[in-house]
């Protein structure tokens, strides 16, 4: 079939890989049937994650996230990624080092230690702003990609690292840039045939970041429970977002507060490329959705 | 208009000073390591409350982000760096996203934490962030049952990073050893867990 031409070198950081491997090729394969080729980006790191590590060093995040770009500069490619985190890391340094010409030659310092040179010359893009975009995918070849409409109601969380702050992110529609109650991604859900389902104070965090999941997980907990009650209040059959680390804190974290608070949920938490994916006709197989911690069996049985 | 006549160098070294340190416990210092780290506009904040009415971790402790921002703007070094509540911010940006002054709080935090390992104050769990990306390159590293499920679906057990090309990890490390980041995270990890 046509690509279309559109080429990035796929960006994976760690928890899609490491974790959710379903979400890593559900990305892969859904791209190709709307035309985005996502190409091996070889000997990328961590990405930094930009809470755990930013808080301990700036500068570190800085030429880190750099190496990780210089590795697609060499490549002349543009990156997608699928996780929030990586895309502040990967987005925000990229955008940073452009524009800062003291960060930039800070950076470079370093990097000429291992015989690298941040140039500045390629753009990072979120697969899931490339589904979005007409020019690359678009919400009607989303559609026509659909053999298996999901009829359910689905929650969609953003996350924060994509969107927000506003004002340090160049998004190419303004729904992108509305960080109070956007609804491009519940756009990109309905296009599988869904019911996105709106819930009280849906761009509230999931409490993983910024490193408290590892420093107090009961305090991240609750703050997921708060979504967790939102969403059940909404009468949602599953959740889904755009960040593996989003994932894994909707996802173990029910089986953690369950354990912890003693309550239950029981909502699949599936990242957008799965339910694109599942939606495209992949199978629960194909998608290693039993690595999941939530079993997606009752929602599989509602869709498929 | 009324002008002083009685002490005019007084005056002069009271227009230059721009900031309002109340006692002896304020270090101006503080507040420029602060904005030089963070890149942003701590003494621009009028105290709204904005941002800790967006905080996901108001509710459910003593963190107060827009408490932070008055201890760098104040230049109450101590008082920031050792309260616990430095490391509850989940750095959803929400804060920043909203404050009216177009002031990163979020990033005051980060900054401060970058000044906090300085005094060798962390929690060790980033520690062992900074451990394991020195040795694989990733914060959380593929694992057995993964790399299980991985060639189940028709992928390679580890991804094309720096699991399968290691020899991109000495560049890493490199970097790493360049801030002495992985001496000072063992050197901690080690005072406390022996």
């Amino acid at each position: 079939m046509d690509t279309g031409g559109h080429e990035y070198a796929f960006y994976l950081g760690c928890i899609a890989p490491n974790r959710y491997p379903g979400a890593e090729s559900s990305a892969v394969k859904t791209s190709k049937k709307l035309g985005i080729n996502l190409v091996d980006l070889k000997g990328a790191s961590c990405c930094p994650a930009p809470g755990a590590f930013g808080s301990i060093d700036l500068n570190v995040w800085y030429a880190m996230a750099a190496r990780n770009l210089v590795l697609a500069e060499q490549m002349n490619m543009d990156i997608a990624l699928i996780c929030n985190g990586c895309y502040k890391s990967i987005w925000e340094v990229n955008h940073k080092l452009k524009h800062n010409a003291k960060l930039r030659d800070g950076v470079n310092t370093v990097l000429k230690e291992i015989d690298m040179q941040y140039k500045g010359t390629i753009n990072v893009y979120h697969l899931a702003e490339l589904y979005y975009d007409p020019e690359i995918a678009g919400i009607p070849a989303i559609e026509d990609s659909v053999k298996t409409p999901l009829d359910a109601k689905i929650a969609v969380h953003y996350g924060c690292h994509l969107m927000k702050p506003r004002k340090d992110r160049e998004f190419k529609f303004e729904s992108q840039s509305k960080t109070e109650q956007p609804m491009w991604i519940d756009e990109l859900v309905q296009a599988l045939g869904a019911e996105p389902v709106q819930y009280r104070n849906k761009m509230q965090c999931c409490g993983a970041g910024g490193g408290v999941r590892g420093y107090d997980i009961v305090h991240s907990l609750d703050i997921t429970n708060e979504k967790l009650i939102n969403m059940r209040e909404a009468g949602a059959d599953a959740i889904t977002e755009v960040c593996p680390f989003c994932q894994l804190q909707f996802d173990r974290g029910q089986i953690e507060i369950q354990e912890k608070f003693g309550v239950s949920y029981n909502i699949p938490v599936l990242h957008y490329c799965e339910l694109l994916g599942l939606a495209q006709g992949m199978s629960p197989q194909e998608l290693a959705l039993d690595l999941h911690g939530i079993s997606c069996e009752p929602f599989l049985q509602k869709v498929l | 208009m009324a002008r002083t006549k009685g002490y005019p160098e007084a005056l002069d070294k009271k227009l230059q000073d721009q900031y309002f340190y109340p006692n002896d416990e304020s270090k101006p210092d503080f507040l420029k390591s602060v904005k030089e780290i963070s890149m942003t506009i701590p003494h621009m904040c009028y105290q709204c409350g904005t941002c800790t009415a967006s905080c996901p971790s108001a509710p459910r402790s003593t963190y107060r982000i827009r408490k932070f921002v008055r201890r760098a703007v104040l230049g109450l070094d101590d008082e920031a760096l050792t309260d616990p509540d430095l490391w509850l911010c989940t750095t959803c940006y929400s804060c920043t996203d909203r404050c009216p002054r177009d002031i990163a709080p979020t990033d005051v935090i980060m900054a401060m934490r970058n000044l906090a390992f300085k005094r060798d104050i962390v929690p060790v769990n980033f520690l062992k962030t900074v451990q394991a990306i020195y040795s694989s390159g990733h914060g959380v590293p593929n694992n057995d049952v993964n790399r299980a499920a991985r060639v189940k679906l028709g992928l390679p057990a580890d991804p094309p990073t720096t699991h399968t090309y290691k020899e991109y990890i000495p560049g890493i490390q490199k970097i790493l050893d360049h801030y002495k980041l992985k001496a000072n995270a063992d050197r901690i990890v080690k005072e406390r867990e022996g």
